[in-house]
């Protein structure tokens, strides 16, 4: 019992600086929304049921420069991509729960929640209760700020507080711990150089954190296997 | 098609795309190797996505932003010196909002 309220509390913790900062893209997605066709049920439906802060940004961006259904749904599904890499590395960490319980945790799978269940998961083991946690405290951040968003309009400014920094900072906090070894650094580093080149050379690009999250642990596993044969 | 009908197609989408990874590998033994591949995924994503939120595309080309690398720097920093989460960040955050306003 005193490990589930441990458990609790630190995903609590955890997921706070992450949610904070959701909770400023969910105001802009609000703000972004009702200046569209989408009316506010429109919107707080699409934050109930769809719960991506990026593909629900791209649909508001598409529908405000009047791209069609079509287009809306093949770019989406284009982001959608890096969910089933994320999902196929979750899975074990998520696997302890019953089917049920992971086809609601599934719901849950998305940038900031992969990142936090990932590091919990490599430090200690499967733990669906953390993940869990992370995303319940996620989504109440997106319903709640975009509902917020789409009522009071662009009164808030994310970028005067510094809530577009909590992204990457929290990111950054997860990861330098994790960096020991070999293949682990040359991991980063390949991700590093592939997203460099790639906005550089197709700014704005989605297929760029889907790239470089296939191809560099490649090179991770090839400097991994180089450093068994010579042992 | 209206609104209704595309939310619904955007939630059964985005929906399948995340159950579908987590299903196909869930409770499956996985051989040696691809689960070493699994284990550098997230750092491989982790870092592509810090670096993607300091270079911010414009219109034809792509900006380096100085606060994130600032803050991020000054995160890593601190992170490997003191090893608490919570400080950090805010002194990520300072480092980043102080570079925001002076530089």
């Amino acid at each position: 019992m005193n490990n589930k309220k441990q458990t609790i509390k630190t995903a609590f913790i955890e997921s706070l600086p992450l949610a904070i900062a959701i909770a400023a893209y969910g105001l802009s997605y609000g703000v972004l929304a009702t200046q569209t066709s989408l009316s506010l049920a429109n919107t707080l439906a699409m934050s109930l049921f769809v719960f991506s802060g990026s593909v629900q940004l791209v649909v508001v961006a598409m529908l405000a420069a009047g791209a069609t259904a079509t287009s809306v749904l093949i770019a989406t599904a284009l982001l959608n991509l890096r969910n089933l890499l994320y999902g196929a590395a979750l899975a074990e960490g998520l696997s302890h729960a019953t089917r049920k319980w992971r086809g609601l945790l599934s719901f849950g799978v998305s940038d900031e929640a992969f990142v936090l269940g990932s590091a919990r998961f490599q430090k200690h083991g499967p733990d669906p209760l953390y993940f869990g946690i992370v995303a319940a405290t996620f989504y109440l951040a997106w319903i709640t700020s975009s509902y917020i968003g789409a009522v009071i309009g662009g009164q808030v400014d994310p970028l005067k507080w510094g809530l577009d920094l909590a992204f990457p900072i929290t990111f950054t906090a997860l990861l330098i711990p994790s960096l020991r070894g070999k293949p682990v650094i040359a991991t980063a580093l390949v991700a590093v150089t592939i997203t460099v080149i790639l906005q550089y050379v197709t700014p704005g690009n989605e297929f760029t954190i889907i790239l470089a999250g296939v191809l560099s642990p490649l090179v991770g596993l090839y400097v991994s296997r180089r450093a068994r044969d010579n042992e | 098609m209206n609104n209704w009908m595309l939310i619904a197609l955007l939630s059964i989408s985005t929906y399948l795309s995340r159950v579908i990874g987590v299903e196909i590998m869930a409770g499956r033994e996985m051989n040696a190797t691809l689960r070493l591949y699994f284990n550098y995924v997230p750092i491989a994503i982790i870092a592509a996505l810090i670096v993607n939120q300091m270079l911010v595309p414009t219109d034809g080309g792509t900006v380096f932003s100085l606060p994130v690398l600032i803050g991020c720097l000054a995160t890593a920093i601190t992170i490997k010196v003191i090893h608490t989460f919570l400080p950090s960040l805010i002194i990520g955050i300072a480092a980043g909002l102080l570079a925001r306003y002076f530089l």
